[in-house]
């Protein structure tokens, strides 16, 4: 058997073992054993075990559990209600008003859950029911909140991209810094897409009569600022090279107990509730990174992404059209996986064939991230539409058709950062003087 | 023995836990010192022996003891859109297909790890560190937690066998 044949079968029994409900991680891994039993003289079990405790008790995987219990408290203490009160303020001049509170509040909380359908769901709940009751066009709610809850997977601390990092051996601080500036470039494109649709048609969005002073405005969103505040430190402190992610990942923990100890509404239970759900989370993140580390060895093991470099290398595509095959490749993968499994999905299989092409793998992780976004809200299996229908009860396609913009503006965001890598390398290049 | 089962994956749920806080605990710590060193002086500098392989050790201890949990939980990703829609009998053959061939992988993986862990205790394998851990410790975490997660496979499939419908309810997360 040729090796994209063999690829191909690998591929198929993989997505069989999916799709008849087989847990993604023992999927991973028996794929993985299947190619080395079949493909390769080595000794399966020896080397599954080795790799299972090899990849399990890194420094830098550490960060994992710390980020998610920072967010598992942060979302129980009463975050999403000051969000809105916290944000409307600002906003009621701007065009589109308070469709940018679904932006925005997407984007602080996303940093602060590092997972998108954790943002759509808590910033939904609040913001789908008060901008409906005041008016606003249901599609542009739905749209906004759709699209700006896949910035949980860019904006630092991003599980995600940590995922990507342990995999594929870079460093998750550079990966968190280079996340930044195209995180901030689609916050600016969606808002600046609301603001033109509210400019060509102004009848589009209610008027909002209540003014604030700016001492109104401070008081509104004083129980938002040491949110905001927390998070800056943590993202500036691995900016500025004095704390690892690992580091920071542990002061942020300490720090949101604080703030949520300090809001009084935080119980002994709650905590115990945080926990529980950030092992549960970290602990099925982790087995599915032991069932990919398992495949990526298995595959190195029996040759077969090397040689698939090589094929796809001997038809000469350039870098453009590698990355827009491997965009609808991605895409489409993204149909039927979650992010974390595409992501290991690829590290396993695809990244000689990134290295062999030039790419850097830093840009690729960022790249990879935007592209995961995208499928986010893409039918049939985007997590967000799920999450979307669930808070509101509206079909899921009518709430594909509202997050097509943002989709859009998604594809054209991996655009600018090929024509213009520096979006991605720029900060993380500092990081070296 | 049911009662049994349900307290021993709670009770590694728990073990778990406690050890993400033990990283935590042991990460501030270190950054506290780290931060008296910039304030004080470098003749203040102290730092927790081999901290960083300590919380690689209970990230191990902590990822592998709550897989057992985790499942029981419903909190593995696996892909519902097919099974979804799937009759009651292919819904209840795919679920025990599923979990069997769980129990399998599993199975086969604790086996080996056990090996290893063995091995490593044997051979008295130590970690690099400033303070030299024997390997077979953290292992032998990793090895139960795999062991209790075949246990979990099989009394799911046994569950499930016998109330002839699946019993573990999906998380839809990301």
């Amino acid at each position: 058997m040729s090796d994209p044949m063999i690829m191909l079968s690998l591929l198929v029994v993989l997505l069989g073992l999916l799709s008849i409900g087989v847990w993604v991680a023992i999927a991973l891994m028996s794929v993985g054993i299947f190619a080395m039993v079949f493909f390769s003289s080595a000794p399966v079990g020896q080397v599954l075990a080795t790799t299972i405790w090899g990849q399990s008790h890194s420094w830098a995987l550490a960060a994992l559990p710390l980020f998610i219990l920072m967010g598992e408290i942060l979302l129980r203490s009463r975050l999403s209600e000051d969000m809105f009160k916290g944000l409307s303020p600002w906003l009621g001049r701007l065009p589109g008003r308070l469709l940018h509170v679904n932006i925005l509040g997407c984007a602080i909380f996303a940093a602060v859950s590092g997972s998108s359908a954790a943002t759509a769901a808590t910033i939904g709940k609040m913001s789908v029911p008060e901008l409906k009751r005041r008016g606003y066009p249901e599609r542009l709610v739905i749209g906004t909140l759709a699209g700006s809850a896949t910035l949980g997977l860019l904006i630092p601390p991003s599980i995600i991209l940590i995922v990507y990092g342990v995999a594929t051996d870079q460093s998750i601080a550079r990966l968190f810094i280079a996340g930044i500036l195209p995180g901030l470039m689609l916050v600016g494109m969606f808002g600046g897409y609301v603001i033109i649709r509210a400019l060509l048609n102004p009848a589009l969005i209610p008027r909002e009569d209540a003014q604030f002073t700016l001492m109104q405005k401070i008081k509104s969103s004083r129980r938002l600022i040491p949110v905001i505040a927390l998070i800056a430190a943590v993202i500036g402190s691995i900016l500025a090279g004095i704390a690892s992610p690992t580091d920071a990942a542990a002061l942020g923990v300490v720090f949101s107990l604080i703030l949520a100890g300090a809001s009084g509404t935080f119980s002994r239970k709650m905590l115990a509730e945080a926990i529980m759900g950030a092992t549960v989370t970290s602990a099925m993140i982790a087995f599915i990174l032991a069932g990919a580390a398992f495949l990526t060895v298995s595959m190195g093991f029996t040759g077969i992404p090397r040689n698939l470099a090589a094929w796809i290398g001997s038809y000469n595509l350039s870098p453009l059209a590698l990355l827009a095959a491997l965009t609808v490749f991605f895409v489409l993968l993204g149909c039927f996986l979650d992010g974390i499994s595409v992501v290991v999905l690829t590290t396993s299989i695809i990244m000689p064939m990134i290295s062999n092409a030039g790419i850097d793998p830093l840009w690729f992780g960022i790249y990879l991230v935007i592209v995961v976004e995208m499928s986010q809200i893409t039918p049939p299996v985007g997590f967000n539409l799920f999450v979307i229908q669930g808070l509101t009860g509206i079909n899921i396609l009518s709430i594909a058709r509202s997050a097509l913009p943002f989709f859009i503006l998604l594809l054209v965001a991996v655009g600018l950062i090929i024509v213009w890598p520096q979006i991605v390398t720029y900060l993380p290049g500092l990081m070296n003087r | 023995m049911r009662k049994m089962l349900d307290a021993l994956y709670i009770l590694s749920g728990v073990l778990s836990a406690g050890f993400i806080a033990l990283i935590c605990l042991v990460t501030s710590a270190q950054v506290l010192l780290n931060l008296i060193a910039k304030v004080l002086g470098p003749e203040y500098t102290y730092s927790i022996p081999s901290y960083a392989d300590f919380a690689g050790f209970f990230l191990a201890s902590a990822s592998f003891l709550a897989l057992a949990y985790t499942l029981t939980r419903g909190g593995h990703i696996r892909v519902t859109l097919m099974i979804q829609v799937f009759n009651p009998r292919l819904r209840l053959a795919s679920e025990v297909f599923s979990l069997t061939f769980g129990a399998l992988i599993t199975g086969f993986a604790t086996c080996y790890m056990i090996r290893l862990n063995i091995d490593s205790y044997t051979y008295g394998d130590l970690s690099f560190g400033i303070i030299a851990i024997p390997l077979w410790l953290p292992q032998l975490a990793v090895s139960a937690g795999l062991g209790i997660l075949t246990i979990a496979f099989v009394d799911l499939t046994w569950q499930t066998l016998r109330a002839g419908a699946p019993v573990l309810k999906n998380s839809e997360s990301e």
